[in-house]
């Protein structure tokens, strides 16, 4: 049994002609042969060499002829299942389902003042606790919620993190590499009978470094989804005009795709369109910007032929706020990616850029997914629901429609039923003294908090996911990467009686 | 010359299957023939009834037979002008343009509160000072932007409402109907030498009464342009279904269309689409459903098919304020009207429902307009955007685009830059005392108030203009539309300001 995905039952949008498809791929496929991409590591470019790469030792450039680049984007399947510690929320990834994942912040936020602040254990459990709760979360992004919590080295964050995501959450994991931490994750989602997506990350333009191939190349050795993630700034590491950007990003990410495809063919691939402009006159990123959704929307379909799942993650707002300007900037650029066949997005609860998140974010986001969601239902078009007899039976004014069968059985169908939106009228609405969206997120909030338990471990996978990481704890500790001092703090913030949870 | 407008550059969403539009089409034709249409005018019947309907004189039922419906459908033209005050701002309906209305509300609101009240005259003369200034916005609908001010009668509130933007704004007009109010604004664009597109609303399920029709006669004869409302309520005046109730408002729009098209063949139609969900438990209405986002996406389909120009008059939130729920049932209504080929739609201003207005929400709806417009340009591919050789000359790491003529020369196209959004980076914005988005909104609104002059009326349009207003307000107190006690606080509120 798998976790249902919203499906999109109507043609994606498609912003790109046929020829201007053919147009980018013939770029990507020229500066993948002609340019190539840096790739530092050894072993990569052995394997690519052997498979008919040009391969410099010495700049550790390697250059992909189009023949080999085309056979292995054939190879990449189109759809697969990822396999998760609660088999009910197993996700199958492609085709036209659509799967929704939170949005990472570096630190969480106060709610009065939205100045951001590192959350404490407490708060990072209690974020993966309420992304478990909401049905609209298909599974926990890398880095998610926060970027680690008080206490931890720097060196254990990922591990801390996918841990606390481990023990809140059944749900589909993907977490992000640091100084081979994805060895000890790839064992912690073992000890839990589940998949990790390992993610390679980009460092634009066209430079992968070691770390990232290895990643990828461990993951793919351990039979696990490879996640492959492109995150260029339009001006600074990709072109600043959008179909530069594009042909710059489809060579960035199917450079390991081929390298993936020759190491262990059919591995399992998708692809994280994390793009965004930036403002030239002052430096700032442009999250929030239009420019992402034309970027996405492209993306995304060059993609769709290509038959390799696709995402987009730059859904992101740049107020630094819950407030109308993070409304429309998330709303519309999502609804885009939704469109135009992603089948992933990562929204829920990022508040600004990646810097911060907040779980009343999420709960608010839920509402914007479960308006996607019913709209790619699309409409049924039948016999019933075209309702002609029951149109001619009403017939014109005083008939009406209040009272039928047809009514009662088909409304609430029809509509989406958000959860922390104001739905009352003026009257009613100054009767409950005003109450808006963020009231009734918290209030939503308080209850998840309170009543909703995650599906537990089992005594045994508490014991190794401990002892994963105690091992790396010492790992760490011997690599000199977490000091007496910091080992000091990181043990204090353990010895709640309610360690590992509070 | 016309107002540009938006262009989409692609092709639009579809959701419909060529089967799924051949059922709606289909049921459309059988209800329209078989149940027909009540009209409250006799009139109407004579006209229809000549061109080949069967009436039913006691019931004042009309069926029409689907030739004739799909002939009509052929005459109503696929794209026309409107003109506007100032040529300049002339539009071009229909085809793959998309225009932009605010979104009317009954009355102003404390912002401090966000409760609303009824506006003062100043206060609606400015509202739509702001909303000229603004260049998304590229028309204004009827009862915007709030339905009339402190002390106009409701019988004087739409010639009141015609007669602010055409004094405050130069941009193209619609007026509604209410108590023939049509005939003097007609009156009122003749004297002034511009259009107005006046409106035919219907009164679901399947009935117009008889002022709707009037409306109907006095444009097409005018040879003003027309639009023609359906607003079914989901489960109450149509069916609790989006198939079904896009087949009750085809019917209700495409019947008056056959009218109009019957009295002067070519006459300018476009068709509104205002569906409405109710939650069916409690009887509010479901403002800001994603239901309304499917039906204005399938009916800009099926109207496209027929090629007829279509506003989707659905612009209203439930949230009560400006926040995150109201941005983002906002968005969704724009991006869905731009991508399925919607040829307008209200935005600017709406707060809640169509209850509440205010320009600052105008002023943030500017940048969610200019985003979904910046949306529909789309990109260009060719050499130079695709940028080859710049790609191969910088290479990877430590290569960069920073610094480039070609960054220099395409960054800016190739986003919307936003008017009134927090664009900061954190420590900018803790610099800056944290501003938000309502916070640069109000600093711009109070800019555009304190500088922002409209066209003027020239000194004998504005002499017409106010002597038909004069012959209204005769004409209505005569009537005993406006009482002697309305009279005096109108003329009061007249000269506040």
């Amino acid at each position: 049994m798998a976790l249902n995905a919203y499906t999109r039952r109507f043609p994606a949008l498609e912003i790109l002609n046929e020829e201007q498809l053919e147009q980018i791929h013939q770029g990507m496929l020229r500066v993948l042969w002609t340019t190539g991409v840096h790739m530092e590591h050894r072993g990569a470019l052995e394997t690519l060499e052997r498979n008919g790469c040009v391969v410099d030792y010495d700049d550790w450039r390697v250059r992909f002829p189009p023949g080999l680049v085309e056979e292995c984007i054939r190879r990449c399947p189109s759809s697969f299942q990822v396999k998760t510690r609660d088999p009910s929320r197993s996700v199958t990834l492609g085709g036209n389902g659509l799967h929704v994942l939170p949005f990472p912040g570096h630190h969480t936020i106060d709610l009065d003042t939205y100045e951001p602040r590192v959350p404490t254990r407490k708060e990072f459990y209690d974020g993966v606790k309420v992304l478990d709760a909401l049905p609209s979360v298909h599974g926990l992004w890398s880095y998610t919620p926060y970027f680690g919590f008080e206490g931890v080295p720097p060196s254990m964050c990922l591990l801390e993190s996918m841990a606390g995501k481990i023990r809140n959450s059944g749900k589909f994991l993907t977490e992000g590499y640091s100084k081979g931490s994805e060895e000890f994750c790839i064992r912690m989602a073992q000890a839990v009978d589940a998949e990790l997506c390992v993610p390679c990350l980009l460092s634009p333009p066209l430079t992968y470094y070691g770390d990232a191939i290895g990643a990828a190349l461990h993951g793919a050795d351990a039979g696990f989804p490879v996640r492959i993630s492109e995150g260029a700034v339009y001006g600074g590491t990709a072109p600043a005009s959008i179909a530069g950007a594009l042909v710059s990003a489809c060579a960035n990410l199917v450079a390991p795709v081929v390298l993936l495809q020759v190491h262990k063919p059919g591995t399992r691939i998708f692809l994280h369109d994390f793009t965004f402009p930036q403002n030239m006159t002052t430096g700032a990123p442009g999250f929030g910007n239009i420019a992402i959704g034309l970027h996405a929307a492209a993306f995304n379909q060059i993609f769709r032929r290509y038959g390799i799942p696709i995402g987009n993650g730059a859904a992101v707002p740049a107020s630094k706020r819950i407030d109308f300007q993070s409304g429309y900037e998330r709303a519309i650029n999502a609804t885009i990616f939704a469109l135009s066949g992603a089948n992933f997005i990562l929204m829920h609860g990022g508040v600004a850029a990646e810097l911060t998140h907040h779980p009343l974010q999420a709960i608010l986001d839920d509402d914007i997914c479960g308006m996607l969601g019913r709209f790619l239902e699309g409409i049924d078009v039948s016999e019933d629901s075209l309702a002609v007899d029951l149109i001619e039976e009403v017939g014109p004014v005083p008939g009406h429609f209040l009272n039928k069968k047809h009514t009662r059985q088909w409304w609430k169908h029809e509509q989406n039923h958000p959860h922390a939106a104001d739905k009352l009228t003026y009257p009613e609405w100054e009767k409950v003294g005003r109450k808006g969206c963020m009231d009734y997120a918290k209030e939503r909030l308080e209850d998840i908090l309170t009543n909703y338990a995650p599906p537990p471990l089992t005594a045994s996978q508490e014991e190794e996911i401990e002892r994963i990481l105690e091992e790396a704890r010492a790992y760490y500790k011997k690599e000199g990467l977490i000091t007496s001092d910091e080992m000091a703090v990181y043990r204090q913030g353990m010895r709640s009686s309610r360690y590992p949870y509070e | 010359m016309a107002m540009k407008g938006f262009v989409r550059n692609f092709p639009p969403l579809n959701i419909l299957s060529e089967e799924d539009i051949e059922s709606v089409h289909r049921g459309m034709l059988r209800v329209l023939s078989t149940t027909g249409v009540r009209m409250e005018h006799k009139r109407a019947l004579d006209v229809l009834e000549a061109a080949g309907c069967k009436v039913n004189r006691d019931t004042n039922r009309v069926c029409m037979p689907p030739a004739l419906v799909e002939e009509c459908i052929r005459r109503a033209p696929s794209s026309f002008p409107l003109l506007a005050k100032d040529p300049a701002n002339s539009l071009m309906m229909g085809g793959n343009n998309l225009y932009f209305a605010p979104a009317p509300g009954q009355n102003t609101i404390d912002l401090d509160t966000f409760e609303p009240r009824p506006a003062t005259r100043k206060e609606y003369y400015d509202a739509v000072r702001v909303l000229d200034y603004i260049s998304t916005l590229h028309f204004f609908t009827t009862y915007t932007p709030y339905f009339g001010y402190a002390g106009v009668p409701p019988c004087m509130g739409m010639l009141e409402s015609l007669a602010a933007r055409l004094r405050n704004a130069s941009k193209a007009v619609v007026v509604g109907h209410s108590h023939n109010s049509e005939r003097f604004a007609v009156q009122i664009a003749q004297a002034l030498g511009i259009e107005v597109m006046g409106t035919v609303t219907a009164a679901p399920p399947l009935t117009y009464f008889e002022d709707a029709i009037d409306s109907a006669f006095t444009l097409a004869e005018a040879g003003m342009a027309v639009r023609i409302t359906g607003a079914p309520v989901m489960g109450a005046s149509a069916p609790a279904t989006l198939a079904g109730s896009l087949v009750s408002n085809l019917v209700e729009v495409i019947s008056a269309l056959v009218l109009v098209q019957t009295i002067k063949p070519g006459t300018r139609t476009m068709l509104l689409d205002f569906a409405m969900p109710m939650n069916m438990s409690t009887g509010a209405p479901a403002f800001g459903n994603v239901a309304v986002c499917i039906h204005i996406s399938a009916f800009n389909q099926i109207c496209r098919h027929y090629g007829i120009p279509t506003y989707n008059a659905d612009g209203y939130p439930g949230s009560k304020r400006p926040d995150y729920q109201s941005a983002y049932e906002k968005s969704f209504r724009a991006i869905f009207t731009g991508l399925s080929g919607g040829s307008s739609r209200p935005l600017h201003g709406g707060v809640y429902g169509e209850l509440s207005h205010s320009p600052l929400q105008a002023v943030l709806d500017d940048d969610i307009a200019g985003m979904v417009g910046r949306y529909l340009e789309g990109m260009d591919v060719n050499d130079e955007t695709m940028a080859l050789d710049l790609i191969e000359q910088v290479g990877p790491v430590p290569g960069h685009f920073l610094g480039l003529a070609h960054t220099r020369k395409w960054w800016k196209q190739e986003q919307y830059i936003p008017h009134s959004s927090d664009t900061l980076t954190y420590p900018e914005w803790l610099q800056s005392g944290k501003k938000s988005a309502v916070d640069y909104a109000r600093e711009r609104m109070e800019s555009i108030l304190a500088s922002h002059k409209p066209m003027p009326l020239t000194d004998k349009q504005e002499d017409d203009l106010e002597r038909v207003l004069e012959d209204a307000r005769a004409h209505y107190q005569k009537a005993g539309q406006i009482s002697s006690d309305e009279m005096t606080a109108y003329r009061a509120a007249l000269a506040s300001y």
